[in-house]
């Protein structure tokens, strides 16, 4: 199978000066600017040695908002079938009120040679289970969507604290410095809004950078000068004005940073856009998407721009499924779990299969993951409640064992039965993978050294390839 | 043989045998006493007193009640969860329980009820036999345990439990064999012979001294040295259910099965021992050590634990000797001449003027000098020009904007709540517009810090005083609320962010470390935290709205004093009004619903009518203006400790008291939350904490880093203090010139330390890299606020007027959910600090720039350079906004290009253009001409246009963002 070569990385200072070079200005000047060498200044987001050897150099973490039904999607309950209408006990992790039992409404079938049982929900990625981890035991602490997303990103199901994005970027920098390090894809906002990709006390430099698609997928990223050569002969001037200021000043890294960093953005308003435009995809890739030529947004082109972005070295990148108003949160009408999964059913698998093609699946982590189940009891009409005390994630690649299931649920999906996943230690398997000890990834704030994991979380060693 | 049925027993042949000898069978008399059932109806199975309860779906039994349940209610006397939860959740309405198959012969009934709102008056009766007169339910959250009383059961096999009169809340029923006193099980002798041959010993010799009020460092919080605490248990939960081997911790961990809990942790007990105590819990764990035992908690050796730096008194310092005389200007330089000395360091030259007048003019108000204040200073040659520049900057009402920004900093300073719809507070920019104030008019800093604790009970030499203090409060009322939850509501997470801003803040600890446990590294216990702690849940904090409780309430009203019971009335009234308008609305929608074609006209006009008043109702200006400020809590109590910082977990009752190693002053008026006391303790003289941390906090706007650089952390985590000695020097003198914050500015700005230039030496670089010896002023970034002020200012656009509420929607508009949180950003002429900041959206600008998180306290901001900022600077209209305006300025005030070049200069950096530096932007013009001419652009705007790319150049550097 034919790779697509990874665009080459150009050395931000070299094409910088060609720019300068290329364009203007006296010589005089442009002599006495080339000639003082740069003091080297560490750049903080330069790669990182992990703890240990990673598996995975990346994670494409993809959530889904409002709560996914594991019962109906990828933990099968023959019993709860059976049980329809059945009343429930009060208490069990469940609800406060009794309720009766609903049955799921889409059948289920193997997939894969695994043979692992996926519902009709997700026919797309039921064929891709030979590839797929699959947690059936997961569970968390809060069984609000606001608490359940922040825990699902920080750690945390109350304060505000770093996003996990932030703390891998914090922990392993990233390798191509005109792109940030962490990137949301989130065309819409998710539960608890901005703090799931806030880098909260880490430094600014890992904070999500948020994507919304459309016309200027990143604020600000698109050159407002009527024509490039202007903003060149700007940047020009500032870098000759800033070396004369920075020369009578010694050696000031701090000021050097900032002259660095706006070649760093010059750079992104080219590269980034070209991240973000999937026009010299082929018409295979994009029907592996289920995109449209010409189409620049939806959950498709959500999937393939993280692949791109994934080639050019982001380390971590965030895809939000649906917001806080239009989501997975079905109440009263279990059959709109349809349309949901309609949108990212074969997106997901199209990146799977994609990352695969291109041998980066065994260095790419890809998890997919929502921020609670739903209860085995009715709710409304014909919903389901939240249920934090069960739900199902997966993982792919990067290290993780393909075709496996792992851990369960009693017989109705209500709570766990056996090796259950918690958040801190779904948080701490992540991790591991990127080579990074959980315990050891800290940061000293207000007193103490805080962590993704806060004091809890464990590697989950029964998955790991 | 007797088998209770809550013993569920798995044990084995042995241990059947055994318990057929001692379960639960004793004597009192000639009958026996054991327990029978306990029934929880309305939840699941729970475990009281050690016995296994039934939970509602149990067999056996009928009520048709209904189901009540609010577990959000503190319940007086607090007890333990599972009893407690047992209580909250209750059935009402009938008050009729039957208890079914119940085998002939006497029984002993007892009957949990609780109150969860006003006061009933009722009687209660067994088997129509009225064994209760006038119960009164208590207030809200009252619970009693009622009975014994004693039955006789005969062939109809049935105990039934009424009651009569007002409406009672029958939370549980507990059902003992035989004549039950209601008090512990008695102990039968070879029950007691074998407790105290075989497990006394045992439990004294191989676990107290870890887990006995004797115990140096109690763990997991379990004390085995008493029966109620044994079966309290721990942290992880009951030691021993009785009768029940399997679910006994105590088992588990001793018969090392768990790999994370084995006790005792050097060497496992011998087989023998391990089964003495199996047997032991099979016959139901019958235990004479009935007094209750109570860990004192961690002792801190206060004497020691003050020998820290933080915590010694201030020091009376003698002013140091120095080399170099000639140097010094006043006692600060002589501290950190000293300190150079010692490392071998010389002062920097002093800063050009230019310099210094930017510096000075940024550091006390945040804006640029401008090209006139420039002149006049340069223009100034008498002795004290420099002094006159500082007070003249103190006089200006731009300081305390800029100072008050530090403070809101420290304060987590939001105009929302942060729960998880984040509602707006459109009455908190009055605590903003009063921080503001007290730093213009320099109210003494002891003064700020009662009024923001107590202002409230303050009252006032005037009434706009009286409300100002009132107003004040506000900083505890800006604690964060979380949740969307009403049931369940976690009020104690708002306290727990009380108390961590207020050690922070004021004493530079951090307190809410020993919320879950003892401090690990400050002289700080659990009990101290709760000791603070009661003082906050005495505090009635104003109910700022949330997705399920949409309405303010308990606001300030801001009326003369003698009117603030009528006003509190009032809006009680227009509340139940309120609600009353959406009932009526509520019930013609459901007629409307039910009407025939005949009667629809008419309950359609009907319904129109009454949601045309609802809605006016609604949409009635407020009667009166009201802050977002606290009041006595109408309970003011001591609490019970949290185990591990859960609220569903209470321990110990513990006194509302002072930190123990700040003097732990005890509050002598049960009646007054203690907040007022608590001010006081907090100034007292002999705690040198609140001055230390404030000068520091002064010392560290000055020059970017305190002289502790961890201003919000004056404990053992923190970093130690660069110059201890100037510390206390400058500690001392502000409470001796009476807190004043303007005086310690004075002190400082006008040294000679202050006044040097950002140039060091090289040998001075290589030797301290950080700059900690301060042998040169420390070149620093503007912050956030400074950028965006100075980009409106230089052109003009800045609108210094008051800015007052911000424009947020009406609140009868507010339908915040967790799924539509508030989210808005206002635009806005006026300084930054008056941007609405909500508590859990970052403003894009701020965030962009490092400004303030507002979901907790920040010391001091980070300095990140970005590309985000990079690009900010590129493309952001704002940028290109104000280059574009301030060209205009430029082109319009200046004719001359040097003219407009000079002018361009001294807006932006305070200085002349070199020669140089003339000469490259006329070439940049040049250039830029050629280029716009080149995409067509007409002769009449090339200049603006040329103009706009130069300012936008100009605007980017280094110098610009960056004080030297």
């Amino acid at each position: 199978m034919a790779r697509q070569q990874t665009p080459p990385v150009i050395g931000r200072r070299e094409l910088f000066r060609s720019m300068v070079a290329g364009s203007l200005l006296m010589p005089g000047v442009l002599a006495e600017l080339f000639a003082s060498e740069q003091p080297q200044v560490e750049d903080p987001l330069s790669p990182k040695q992990p703890h240990f050897p990673a598996k995975a150099k990346r994670v494409i973490f993809v959530f889904s908002n409002g709560g996914v039904s594991h019962m109906d999607s990828f933990d099968y309950k023959p019993k709860l079938f059976q049980a329809d209408g059945k009343m429930l006990g009060v208490g069990g992790g469940l609800s406060d009120q009794p309720r009766k039992l609903l049955k799921p409404l889409w059948d289920y079938k193997p997939g894969g040679e695994c043979g692992t049982l996926v519902s009709d929900l997700f026919p797309y990625l039921r064929k891709q289970m030979d590839d797929i981890c699959l947690i059936k035991s997961m569970h968390g602490n809060d069984n609000e969507h606001y608490n359940a997303t922040l825990g699902m990103h920080t750690g945390s199901f109350f304060f505000s604290r770093p996003s996990i994005g932030s703390w891998i970027s914090y922990g392993l920098g990233t390798s191509n410095q005109n792109l940030p390090s962490f990137i949301a894809l989130a065309p819409q906002m998710p539960y608890a809004g901005t703090q799931i990709f806030n880098n909260d006390f880490l430094p600014a430099y890992h904070q999500g950078v948020r994507v919304i698609g459309g016309a200027e997928p990143i604020a600000d990223l698109n050159r407002r000068t009527t024509t490039a050569d202007l903003q060149e002969l700007e940047l020009g001037l500032a870098d000759v004005l800033n070396n004369r200021h920075l020369s009578q000043r010694g050696h000031d890294s701090d000021l050097s940073a900032r002259v660095r960093s706006f070649e760093t953005a010059f750079h992104m308003q080219s590269d980034a856009p070209e991240a973000f435009d999937v026009a010299a995809e082929t018409d295979q890739t994009l029907a592996m998407y289920g995109l449209d030529r010409g189409q620049n947004e939806g959950f498709g082109w959500q999937c393939l721009v993280a692949r791109r972005l994934a080639e050019r070295g982001v380390r971590f990148i965030e895809l939000v499924d649906g917001s806080s108003s239009h989501n997975w949160d079905q109440h009263s009408n279990m059959p709109e779990h349809a349309q949901h999964a309609k949108v990212i059913d074969q997106p997901l698998a199209g990146l799977l299969q994609d990352l695969k093609d291109r041998g980066m699946l065994h260095d790419t982590l890809l998890v997919w993951t929502t921020e609670f189940g739903r209860t085995p009891g009715v709710d409304g009409d014909n919903g389901r409640g939240h249920h934090s005390a069960c739900f199902s994630s997966w993982m792919a690649g990067g290290g993780v064992k393909g075709g496996i299931s792992f851990g369960s649920t009693d017989e109705i999906g209500a709570t766990v039965a056996e090796d259950g996943v918690h958040v801190h230690d779904f948080h701490a398997t992540i991790l591991h993978l990127l080579g990074i000890d959980h315990t050891r990834l800290t940061y000293r704030h207000a007193g103490r050294d805080y962590r993704l994991t806060d004091v809890h979380g464990r590697v989950v060693h029964q998955i790991l390839a | 043989m007797l088998f209770t049925p809550c013993f569920r027993n798995s044990f084995t042949t042995t241990g059947a045998l055994l318990l057929s000898i001692f379960v639960s069978k004793y004597t009192r008399g000639d009958e026996a006493v054991s327990f029978f059932r306990g029934l929880n109806l309305n939840g699941p199975a729970v475990l009281i007193d050690g016995n296994r309860w039934e939970g509602g779906t149990a067999e056996s039994y009928r009520c048709d009640d209904r189901q009540f349940e609010n577990q959000n209610i503190a319940l007086h006397p607090v007890t333990d969860r599972d009893r407690a939860a047992m209580i909250r959740s209750s059935r009402y309405g009938g008050n009729r329980v039957e208890l079914l198959n119940v085998p002939p012969g006497e029984y002993s009934i007892l009957l949990y009820v609780w109150e969860d709102n006003d006061t009933e008056t009722y009687s209660v009766a067994l088997n129509s036999e009225t064994v209760l007169e006038r119960h009164e339910s208590g207030i809200r959250g009252h619970w009693d345990r009622l009975g014994p009383w004693t039955i006789q059961v005969g062939q109809e096999a049935t105990i039934v439990v009424t009651s009569k009169g007002g409406t009672a809340n029958f939370s549980g029923i507990e059902v003992w064999r035989g004549n039950y006193d209601g008090q512990s099980r008695p102990i039968t002798e070879e029950e007691l012979a074998f407790f105290e041959k075989r497990i006394r010993p045992l439990l004294a010799d191989k676990c107290y001294e870890c887990h006995s009020a004797d115990a140096d460092d109690v763990q997991g919080e379990l004390l085995v040295d008493s029966r109620d605490t044994l079966r309290r248990g721990g942290t992880k939960g009951p030691a021993v259910v009785l009768g029940d081997v399997e679910q006994s911790l105590l088992v588990e961990a001793v018969s090392y099965e768990n790999d994370e809990m084995q006790m005792p942790p050097d060497q496992k007990l011998s087989d023998t021992e391990i089964d003495d105590l199996k047997r032991w819990i099979l016959m139901g764990a019958p235990d004479p050590r009935s007094t209750v035992t109570k860990y004192a908690g961690k002792q801190i050796d206060v004497d020691q634990a003050r020998e820290f730096w933080s915590l010694q008194p201030i020091q009376n310092v003698v002013i140091p000797q120095v080399h170099d005389l000639a140097w010094p200007l006043n006692a600060v330089d002589r501290f950190v001449l000293a300190s150079m000395e010692q490392h071998s360091l010389a002062p920097a030259t002093d800063a050009d003027k230019r310099a210094l007048l930017r510096r000075a003019t940024y550091d006390l108000i945040g804006l640029p000098p401008t090209p006139a204040e420039v002149d006049a200073f340069l223009a100034d040659d008498s002795q004290d020009a420099y002094a006159k520049v500082v007070e003249r900057l103190l006089g200006s009402p731009r300081y305390g904007e800029r100072w008050g920004r530090h403070w809101l900093d420290v304060v987590r300073y939001a105009d929302t709540a942060g729960d998880n719809s984040d509602y707006p507070i459109p009455q908190m920019h009055r605590y903003r517009d009063w921080v503001i104030s007290a730093f213009n008019r320099d109210l003494p800093y002891d003064e700020f810090v009662r009024d923001q604790l107590a202002g409230d009970l303050r009252g006032g030499n005037t009434e706009a005083e009286r409300r100002d203090r009132l107003i004040a409060t506000g900083y505890l009322a800006n604690s964060r609320r979380f949740g969307s939850r009403v049931v369940d509501y976690p009020q104690h997470l708002t306290i727990e962010d009380t108390i961590d801003n207020l050690g922070r803040s004021f004493l530079g600890l951090t307190l809410s470390c020993a919320r879950c446990h003892d401090h690990k590294f400050d002289p700080i216990t659990n009990r101290d935290y709760y000791g603070l702690y009661g003082i906050f849940h005495s505090t009635r904090y104003p109910w700022p709205g949330i997705e399920l409780d949409k309405k303010q309430r308990d606001f300030v009203p801001l009326v003369e004093p003698e009117s603030v019971q009528d006003a509190e009335r009032k809006l009680r009234e227009r509340l139940a009004e309120q609600q009353r308008l959406a009932e009526a609305v509520k019930t013609l929608k459901e007629s409307l619903k039910k009407a025939n074609p005949e009667t629809k006209p008419a309950v359609e006009q009907e319904l129109k009518k009454a949601e045309q008043q609802a809605r006016a109702h609604r949409e009635l200006p407020p009667p009166f203006e009201t802050a977002y400020a606290v009041a006595e809590s109408k309970t003011t109590e001591d609490v019970a400790i949290q185990l591990k910082g859960d609220p569903a977990r209470p321990g110990d009752v513990v006194p509302r008291r002072f930190l123990t190693v700040l003097g732990g002053q005890q509050l002598t008026d049960p009646h007054a939350s203690g907040r007022l006391q608590l001010a006081e303790w907090l100034l007292a003289d002999d705690n040198p904490l609140p001055a230390r941390v404030m000068v520091n906090r002064i010392w560290q706007h000055h020059f970017g880093n305190g002289l502790v650089p961890t201003p919000n952390n004056f404990g053992r985590q923190g970093k130690l203090p660069t110059h201890p000695e100037l510390l206390d020097y400058l500690a001392d003198r502000f409470r001796a010139e009476g807190w004043s914050i303007k005086a310690m500015h004075r002190t400082i700005m006008l040294s000679r330390t202050y006044r040097q230039s950002s140039l060091r030496d090289s040998q001075s670089v290589l030797q301290d890299p950080e700059n900690q010896w301060l042998a040169g002023y420390p070149r620093r970034r503007l912050d956030a606020e400074a950028i965006r002020d100075t980009l409106l200012a230089v052109s003009k656009d800045l609108d210094l007027s008051k800015a007052g509420a911000h424009p947020f929607p009406p609140e009868h508009a507010w339908d915040f959910t967790q799924h539509k949180p508030f989210k808005a950003t206002y635009p806005s002429q006026h300084r930054s600090i008056y941007l609405m900041t909500q508590r859990i959206q970052r403003h894009p600008f701020l965030a962009i720039f490092d400004g303030a998180d507002p979901s907790t306290s920040i010391g001091s901001r980070m300095t990140s350079t970005t590309p985000l900022q990079a690009l900010y600077f590129l493309n952001d209209p704002l940028v290109h906004d104000q280059a574009s305006r301030l060209a205009s300025r430029v082109l319009s005030e200046a004719d001359q290009f040097s003219d407009r070049v000079q002018l361009a200069y001294e807006l932006l950096f305070s200085r002349l253009p070199t020669d140089e530096e003339q000469h490259a932007l006329e070439q940049f013009i040049a250039q830029a001409r050629i280029l716009l001419q080149a995409e067509g652009l007409s002769s009449h705007g090339l200049e603006d246009q040329a103009w706009q790319a130069c300012i936008r150049s100009l605007v980017r550097l280094n110098e610009f963002v960056y004080l030297d």
